[in-house]
């Protein structure tokens, strides 16, 4: 094992070390400061933002012209309010966009270096395994949130320029005002977090454990489905809480007449589980990964 | 420990204690779909959409209060319990239609497992997929076919 080994040795020398005093390690900002470059020079990082920028108002435009898809929740409303799209396009990237969104680069952040054969290159820049762990996991979860705004900014947006922005029909019959609407749409997207962040430790927990970055992005994704499939059926009733994608729907809550938020609060505790085990788990498994074997 | 035992056996266990905790709970912590949550939720939905379609017709004498909707549900007829998610809810709902007149009415009702609901009103007594509002323009039903959440845990 060879976590010890450069943890303890301080350099005195070397680019790793940047502007720090010589014998210094460097600190966690700086582990940060190189994974969001590494982050800003892949080109998928840019494509997804530039794709969560533009799909949404694209998709609003589409919806437009067609049929109302009435099996979604607030597919039938669409051509009535504006609202009712962003409400939609929530519905639909719960279905898959969100679990892909999460892992595209989580499930890629550690793995990557396992492709390229670069473990060894970082971890001998005197950063502690720790470090890199914490730096790597901040880095995505930083990226996937500015994602989730990117998106939730440009649906809404789109949504209210394209289609209007009158009262939106609530799940009890009641028409809610613009001037409510708005806050509570960005309050629905807002509820994605939680199990976004979850799906994101899952991501990060399988970019270690697979050492493969198509595993990384593509396991959790097809968790997801198995979730979601799992979901539908009847009669799980509590474990059908404990499921991560539970809580991209706790927002049916925030639209009745009578407010629920119950939901909600459980779909964050749920979340809060599923990423501490899978963050406590994948720092343990990076820990004790033999480096020198490649 | 040899590290391929390791990467298989990891895994393994991680799935066999999700499994394990997975059925340990299903089917636990009380139903989510009921009936007495599915009626609560369902009659004044309906009423607040027949008060919208009342103005729609260009009859503003109708409100939630006059119309007094009830609804009362059942799943699947009398040998299945009244629980849980799927298709064959029906929930028949009795108002006080515009002209005054106590209806009843037998809507078809959808459960979600995420709590939401689809029904579908009949057309003989709320009118079809589209009304002519007063203005001769054709305007979506509200009542015809309507989505619905309810609380879970209510």
């Amino acid at each position: 094992m060879t976590h010890t080994t450069t943890a303890t040795t301080p350099t005195t020398a070397g680019q790793a070390a940047g502007h720090h005093t010589a014998g210094r390690r460097p600190g966690t900002a700086t582990v940060l400061r190189w994974e969001t470059a590494k982050l800003a020079a892949q080109a998928r990082a840019r494509y997804l933002l530039l794709g969560c920028l533009i799909a949404p108002p694209v998709i609003v435009a589409v919806f437009t012209g067609q049929q109302p898809p009435s099996d979604t929740i607030y597919g039938r409303h669409i051509h009535a309010s504006g609202f009712a799209d962003a409400l939609l396009i929530l519905a639909f990237a719960h279905q898959w966009l969100f679990p892909l969104l999460a892992s595209l680069v989580a499930g890629d952040i550690f793995a990557n270096e396992d492709g390229h054969g670069t473990w060894k290159t970082i971890l001998t820049r005197s950063a502690s395994r720790g470090q890199v762990f914490a730096a790597k996991t901040l880095t995505a979860v930083a990226f996937n949130l500015v994602a989730l705004v990117v998106l939730a900014a440009s649906t809404i947006a789109g949504s209210l320029l394209i289609v209007g922005t009158r009262p939106l029909p609530g799940l009890s019959g009641q028409l809610i005002p613009a001037g409510t609407a708005l806050p509570l749409v960005a309050a629905a997207w807002a509820t994605a977090i939680p199990p976004l962040l979850g799906f994101t430790a899952l991501a990060l927990l399988l970019s270690v454990l697979s050492q493969n970055p198509t595993v990384g992005v593509a396991t959790p994704v097809v968790l997801g489905f198995v979730m979601q499939l799992l979901s539908t059926l009847g009669g799980l009733d509590l474990a059908r809480r404990l499921l991560l994608t539970t809580g991209f729907e706790a927002w049916h809550g925030l639209f009745t007449a009578t407010r629920f938020t119950g939901p909600i609060s459980q779909a964050g505790a749920v979340a809060a589980g599923w990423t501490a085990i899978c963050l406590v788990i994948g720092y343990l498994a990076l820990r004790r990964r033999d480096i020198t074997g490649g | 420990m040899n590290p391929i035992r390791t990467r298989v056996l990891g895994p393994t266990a991680a799935i066999l204690a999700v499994a394990a905790i997975f059925a340990a709970t299903a089917g636990r912590g009380g139903q989510d779909i009921t009936r007495p949550r599915l009626e609560h939720a369902i009659a004044p939905t309906f009423a607040n959409l027949y008060v919208q379609r009342a103005a729609i017709l260009g009859e503003h004498d109708v409100t939630v209060a006059s119309i007094g909707a009830s609804a009362t549900c059942d799943r699947g007829g009398p040998k299945v319990p009244d629980v849980g998610a799927g298709p064959n809810w029906i929930c028949m709902i009795t108002f006080t239609d515009d002209h005054g007149q106590r209806q009843e009415g037998k809507f078809e009702v959808q459960a979600h497992a995420d709590a939401t609901y689809v029904a579908g009103g009949p057309s003989k007594l709320v009118g079809l997929a589209t009304i002519t509002d007063t203005h001769h323009n054709d305007v979506t039903n509200p009542t015809f076919e309507f989505d619905g959440a309810f609380d879970p845990d209510s």
